[in-house]
């Protein structure tokens, strides 16, 4: 498998202040890898460090073979780095298509068939599809949030906490949806404090504390490991 | 009393015309435009000064509203800059730091240069008489006028792309950055199609009474007024404000005189921020 994205030595923070320091890490094409830690590790700056949303202070983002670093964030979704963050940023006094529809503002002319892809995939959405966004259950804008992400038509989907507020029901069943979009072959970089999903669901894992990369490895063998069970999954 | 009630319409019509740009420019731009006046007046005078120059009206009035869209090219281009670079409260602070100057300087070179310019257009006839109504022809050009810009501006947000770009930005900037906009260029879009909206409602007041260089703080008032009672991100909500902020202007010009109509304006305005900051028509954008 060749590498799709790859950070090293990333120093990231805001206003000159490094949250993230020193991560190296990489999601290779077709793979789904999760970052797991604690609130306030730093998953989410790393996140929109990859984004563009937060500057990386030091080291180098690759994407596709190219510097990723010094591209303007708009550029960068054009690349196929689509990012949804845990806030949704979704528009209320807008309806779910228009939601849907702006998402594919960077590939407009093929909208059509993506759209039919994540209509089939969150069939509530189509259910939905005149209301406004802001009327929406939680689960039901998380599901927003991650259609108009696809219909910008990703290469790497960036997802941060996509459990956020939701109840148990909806997260297992975002869980079973990502899965569908992982077979699909989409590449799935995810931040997540809900360890036992997020391990359940990636390859691969890395585990974030205090702004580091402590751990990393498979996440089948990150399940057993003793520590993580400890620390994550409230096994003593 | 109806036919104040048809100026006062008008009127309103009108000045949402104004104000709707201020609306636009601060929920795209975060930036509260004090020079929005000037810029009307700059559509007004440019006007007059092309129609001196012996062009005909069909040619001096898109002319003039040109002029004042590409005076706001050159503002968003180059002034706003270092308020753009700023987030939140600090772009705003900037942004009206710099309009307010901006409209110093524009009011003062317009005064020095071009005192004696004034802008007056006059319509064939004078009034007509509709069913027993006798209503100025002035009155229904500029309700035309208005009425059609504002159509033509909710086809272009309800049912273009770029237009709904817009909407998404004033709604969520960051949400539309991640669908990979890019918000300074539609930024420049549309402070451009604002300044030109305020030059065309400065031909439109010309219609009623002549436009000079001494008329920006005036228009920048009136729009301010209606943009804050409207509800400052919402556009539905100005046209509604310019609306009811019209009529009771006309009323209250009739019944009580100027002066006083204006603290009435004024007392709507503080009002509306003790009891709903948001605006009184924040829920319809």
């Amino acid at each position: 498998m060749s590498e799709l994205l790859g950070l090293s030595g990333i120093d990231a923070g805001y206003g000159g202040v490094a949250v993230v320091r020193d991560a190296s890490l990489e999601v290779a094409q077709g793979e789904a890898v999760a970052i797991i830690g604690p609130n306030g590790a730093g998953k989410t700056t790393l996140l929109k460090a990859i984004a563009g949303f937060v500057r990386a202070l030091r080291g180098e983002i690759h994407f596709a073979g190219r510097r990723l670093d010094t591209v303007r964030r708009h550029d960068r979704v054009r690349a196929g780095v689509v990012y949804v963050p845990a806030e949704r940023d979704l528009f209320p006094q807008m309806t779910v298509m228009e939601n849907l529809e702006l998402g594919a503002y960077t590939h407009f002319k093929t909208r059509a068939q993506r759209l039919e892809f994540v209509l089939q995939l969150f069939p509530r959405l189509q259910e939905r599809r005149k209301q406004m966004a802001g009327t929406l259950s939680g689960g039901e804008q998380q599901m927003l949030a991650v259609g108009r992400g696809l219909m910008a038509n990703p290469r790497i989907l960036l997802l941060d906490e996509p459990s956020t507020g939701l109840s148990p029901f909806f997260v297992s069943e975002m869980y079973r949806q990502l899965d569908c979009l992982k077979q699909e072959g989409l590449t799935i970089l995810l931040a997540e404090q809900q360890v036992p999903h997020a391990l359940g669901f990636s390859d691969r894992a890395y585990v974030l504390e205090n702004g580091h990369v402590c751990k990393s490895g498979r996440s089948a063998d990150l399940l057993g490991d003793p520590i993580i069970q400890e620390c994550y999954l409230g096994v003593a | 009393m109806i036919a104040i009630l048809i100026d006062g319409i008008v009127q309103g019509l009108q000045l949402s015309l104004m104000a709707v740009g201020v609306t636009l420019i601060f929920g795209l731009g975060g930036v509260l435009n004090l020079a929005h006046g000037q810029f009307a007046v700059v559509g007004g005078i440019a006007t007059a000064l092309f129609l001196e120059a012996g062009l005909s009206i069909w040619l001096a009035c898109p002319l003039g509203i040109l002029s004042a869209g590409l005076l706001g090219l050159i503002v968003d281009r180059t002034l706003l800059v270092p308020a753009y670079r700023l987030h939140g409260e600090e772009r705003l602070l900037l942004g009206l730091l710099i309009t307010l100057g901006l409209s110093f300087v524009i009011s003062g070179f317009l005064d020095y240069k071009y005192a004696d310019v004034a802008l007056t257009l006059h319509l064939p006839t004078a009034s007509v008489n509709l069913g027993g109504i006798v209503v100025r022809t002035s009155s229904i050009a500029v309700a035309l006028i208005s009425i059609s810009a504002f159509v033509l501006l909710f086809a272009f947000l309800k049912g273009t792309l770029v237009g709904k770009v817009v909407r998404s930005i004033i709604q969520n900037e960051r949400g539309a950055e991640l669908c990979g906009i890019h918000p300074a260029r539609i930024r420049t879009l549309i402070v451009v199609l604002s300044t030109m909206m305020a030059g065309l409602a400065a031909i439109a007041q010309a219609l009623f009474t002549s436009v000079d260089s001494e008329m920006g703080g005036g228009f920048t008032e009136f729009a301010l007024i209606i943009a804050v009672v409207g509800g400052v991100r919402s556009i539905n909500g100005t046209l509604a404000a310019g609306l009811l902020l019209g009529i009771v202007n006309a009323f209250a010009s009739y019944l009580i005189g100027a002066y006083f109509t204006l603290l009435i304006l004024l007392a709507i305005v503080m009002a509306t921020l003790l009891i709903r900051p948001q605006g009184l028509f924040a829920r319809l954008t």
